[in-house]
């Protein structure tokens, strides 16, 4: 993808290292930008990162030296912790839990022996398998101790039993200790102790390994999601560190001056300095809401769907009064974490998504599974034995055989429609055309139930909304899971297929810190308890906030550029469901502050529930408090160029081709993204081809690009504005 | 569109060699109709005598066609159990655990059954010696007779072919 005009000034840098291809996205101070693309080096993240540069760089004809000192941000986002994790490739990581406890690993709360499995997968005990423990049963020891939900010492500390169970680790040769206590959250006196004790041993017997304590880093409730989280911080994530600030020394040695931040779930960017790095871990698919919502603040949008689709899975967010939620405890690599992660719903549906015939119901099933790479069986070099929906994408004619990803990749049209032809429609007594078209369109009603019943599973509905579409598939399928949902309008950035390294590009530098708390509130509280509860939350606060100032300091961020936000997390008492609140301040004034919490944490159960099911009689609590720190970073800015009349110029038509649509052949006409101008409008039906991305347009649809160079999806009879 | 697997994967299947990940894809995965055919050729090249499989009877098991008609349990080894109609364990070795001492063997202490309310009886081949069933009871209990299958039912509603003679 490339815009050009003749001088440059690259400001922004935004890496997305994936499994297997590393994206880089540039922007210039115009807001004009390229992407890169090149094979991820697993072993060296830096060398595969610089090439991907070099690639994007190379069609604003400069190189890395020229760019680097001129950028002021660099974002990356990588899977290197990630494979740490799968691969079992991590540190020698000992344990210290309360005793009794020890076994946490071999019974994983059962729930970890079916995470992200299907549902009938999940039904069938004989599929449920334990992961491999991350660290070894002769690893772990239990401590005599017990600290009760209330913070009370319930049975005092045994330092012999202390003093034992770190002598074993040490004569291990562990190289971190973790340790987690039953109610840490509330009362951190025993971890501490037990980190006291540790450190005279090591020093006595002149050992120095890190010390990673749960009330410290996680202070959350549910002690095993904060254990695996520790435990990963310890495993995975101190390993990675060295990997993110290779990346940043290749920046430097190119001249950068920029310092490397990285991609975290809670939807902000950290140094490769934070201490709580394991929340890069779960970034996969935020970086395109990231995205999503800055789009949506310069465009004035305040309600947006976030619909992504790659090659494996459709991934869903809302965005609803210009905020995400956030969830608490996030789904791993099969590990349940305690960490704040941007809600984000996907499901198992892809472009590449393996498609067969169901020999007991004789009816078509997707997935979950898929070709990911491979593409499908269209693809001969991929050597995969199941057909994909990137097959019937060939055989229906909606994509190019010789254009896939730019032409790097040829496809085989006729080993497309063989293998569906023998694989799909011939068991289902159909003709190619028609089974092929089936497939597509089980694929859209899927993915349409799902947008529309998370828009209306939270109360709202579509025509309150907008729904963008992005990712290398998003673009083919939005006419077909968007059509008859009513939405306001359908958006598609012509730079969809590298949204996600952009959604990154456009993060805040923000630490967030999480505490769970336990305070109860109803109006009716006398008045010297809603004063002590204000000094309480302002002084716990006061604890977070140091934490996030800790992190800015590491990297030179003065206090006076970071501005913090207090938000709650809130639940009727009595319920197991919080929801999170915002206050727009940085600490509490008075309590009618809280009361402004306690309003709007009922109004968002309103619409999340519903009116009805609102139960404030037993009064609320407040769960978890919760720090946001953000410091200004440089964010790209929108493109802005003059429209041109509607009719596109004669070298932007690629030609036509034909298409089977609803039943028949058709001829479409096909265009080339790159060469479309503001103001154009195409009308259906016509195929937009990209590099990495193709637009579908219905016959009854037109596209027109709009100034920011953003792609707007419309039925054609209502071609003055609304859709539908 | 029908599943199938190259003999190579079930010869792994059977001898507990394929990855658990590979085995949770064939448990997920739409039934193989072949399965019980190459199952048995697999079984029949792998046991050192001629009599034609019937079915698959248990660990070491199968009921098998002799030249003279009569269908018999055998084990691998060759050892025979006599008329698939009548209980083999009639004629196994068998070990009964009904002591404290005789349990201890096997389990930690605390860990083991009361043999006042439970026994376990271990059956073993008289041919090669392999375990080939252990019982769980109440002492007296008499022989559980795991498994009469209909054999003629089997294969003609099942398999779509008359048994063979």
């Amino acid at each position: 993808m490339r815009m050009s005009t003749p001088t440059r000034t690259p400001k922004v840098l935004a890496i997305d290292a994936g499994g297997t291809m590393c994206d880089t996205f540039v922007i210039d101070a115009d807001g004009e930008f390229v992407v890169g693309k090149a094979q991820t080096t697993p072993e060296d993240e830096a060398n595969g990162f610089a090439r991907s540069a070099a690639d994007a760089l190379r069609y604003w004809d400069m190189n890395v030296a020229e760019a680097f000192p001129t950028l002021v941000s660099g974002v990356y986002s990588g899977t290197a912790m990630l494979n740490r994790l799968l691969s079992r490739k991590g540190g020698r990581v000992g344990l210290l839990v309360t005793a009794g406890q020890e076994d946490y690993l071999l019974l994983e709360r059962g729930i970890q022996t079916y995470l992200g499995y299907s549902y009938s997968d999940r039904l069938h005990v004989q599929t449920h398998v334990h992961n491999v423990p991350l660290v070894p049963r002769d690893r772990i020891h239990g401590i005599p101790e017990r600290i009760d939900l209330f913070g009370k010492v319930a049975i005092p500390l045994y330092e012999d039993e202390t003093r034992a169970a770190v002598e074993r680790l040490v004569d291990d040769a562990v190289d971190a200790i973790c340790v987690c206590l039953l109610h840490s959250y509330r009362n951190p006196a025993h971890e501490r102790a037990v980190k006291r004790i540790a450190v005279e041993i090591m020093r006595a017997r002149g050992v120095d390994v890190p010390i990673y304590l749960s009330s410290d880093l996680y202070p959350v409730r549910g002690d095993f999601a904060r254990l695996n989280t520790v435990m990963i911080e310890a495993y995975a994530a101190a390993p990675s560190r060295g990997q993110m600030e290779n990346v940043q020394a290749s920046c430097e040695a190119n001249g950068a001056h920029f310092d490397l931040r990285v991609m975290a779930s809670h939807g902000g960017t950290i140094s490769t300095k934070a201490r709580e790095l394991a929340r890069t871990l779960a970034s996969g698919p935020i970086g395109g809401v990231v995205g999503a919502r800055h789009l949506g603040q310069l465009l004035g949008l305040k309600n947006i769907v976030c619909t992504d689709i790659g090659g494996t899975s459709f991934d869903l967010a809302l965005i609803t009064e210009g905020t995400y939620q956030i969830r608490s405890n996030p789904e791993i690599a099969r590990f349940v974490l305690a960490l704040p992660q941007v809600q984000v719903d996907s499901i198992g549906a892809g472009t590449g998504s393996f498609v067969r015939v169901n020999p007991t119901s004789n009816r078509i099933e997707l997935g979950p599974d898929s070709a990911g790479a491979n593409i499908g069986m269209c693809y001969l070099e991929g050597g995969i034995d199941t057909p994909s929906v990137t097959d019937c994408h060939i055989v229906l004619g909606y994509l190019d055989p010789n254009y896939f990803l730019g032409a790097e990749i040829t496809l085989s049209r006729a080993r497309a429609i063989e293998v569906v032809e023998s694989r799909i429609a011939r068991p289902l007594g159909l003709d190619v055309y028609q089974a092929a078209e089936g497939v597509i369109e089980i694929l859209e009603d899927s993915l349409r139930n799902q947008v529309y019943s998370t828009i209306v599973g939270r109360g709202y509905s579509p025509r309150n909304f907008v729904c963008m579409s992005y990712g290398g598939g998003g673009p083919v399928h939005a006419a077909g899971y968007t059509r008859n949902l009513g939405f306001d309008d359908v958006l598609i950035p012509t730079w969809a297929a590298g949204f996600s390294a952009y959604g990154c590009s456009c993060a805040d530098f923000e630490y967030r810190y999480d505490h769970s708390v336990a305070f109860p509130v109803s109006a009716d509280l006398p008045d010297e308890q809603k004063q002590g509860l204000i000094a309480r939350v302002n002084e716990q606060a006061e604890a977070l906030k140091e934490k996030v100032r800790a992190e800015f300091r590491s990297n030179d961020v003065a206090e006076d550029q970071v501005q913090f936000e207090l938000l709650f997390r809130v639940q009727y008492a009595g319920q197991l469901n919080d929801l999170e609140v915002g206050t727009g301040k940085s600490h509490l004034d008075d309590f009618s502050d809280i009361e402004a919490v306690i309003a709007d944490f009922e109004d968002l159960y309103a619409k999340v529930y519903s009116l009805a099911a609102r139960s404030p009689e037993l009064g609320f609590l407040i769960t978890t408090l919760v720090v946001a720190g953000r410091s200004d970073v440089e964010k790209p800015i929108l493109p802005t160029r003059p429209c041109v009349g509607e009719i596109p110029s004669a070298d932007a038509r690629k030609g036509e081709r034909e298409v089977y649509w609803r039943g028949e052949f058709l001829t479409a006409e096909i265009w080339n993204m790159e060469k479309i101008v503001p103001g154009n409008v195409i009308r259906g039906l016509a195929i937009i081809e990209a590099p990495s991305t193709t637009v579908v347009v219905p016959p009854d649809s037109l596209v027109e690009l709009d100034e920011h160079m953003i792609l707007h999806l419309r039925l054609r009879a209502a071609s003055s504005g609304a859709k539908e | 569109m029908t599943t199938s697997y190259p003999d190579r994967q079930i010869e792994d299947l059977i001898d507990g060699k394929l990855p658990f990940s590979e085995i949770h894809k064939m448990l997920s995965s739409f039934k193989d109709p072949a399965r019980f055919d190459q199952y048995v050729a697999i079984m029949q090249g792998r046991v050192p005598w001629e009599d034609t499989i019937l079915l698959p009877y248990g660990v070491h098991l199968f009921i098998v066609q002799r030249p003279d008609g009569q269908r018999v349990v055998k084990c691998d080894c060759g050892h025979e159990f006599g008329d698939y109609r009548t209980n083999w364990k009639e004629s196994a070795l068998v070990k009964v655990r009904d002591s404290e001492a005789s349990l201890l063997e096997l389990y930690q202490t605390m860990t083991h059954c009361d043999p006042e309310w439970m026994e376990l009886r271990e059956f073993f081949c008289p041919g090669c010696v392999a375990l080939l069933e252990v019982e769980a009871l109440p002492p007296g209990y008499p022989l559980v007779f795991d498994f009469l299958p209909d054999l003629e039912t089997f294969y003609r509603d099942w398999l779509g072919r008359e048994l063979p003679h």
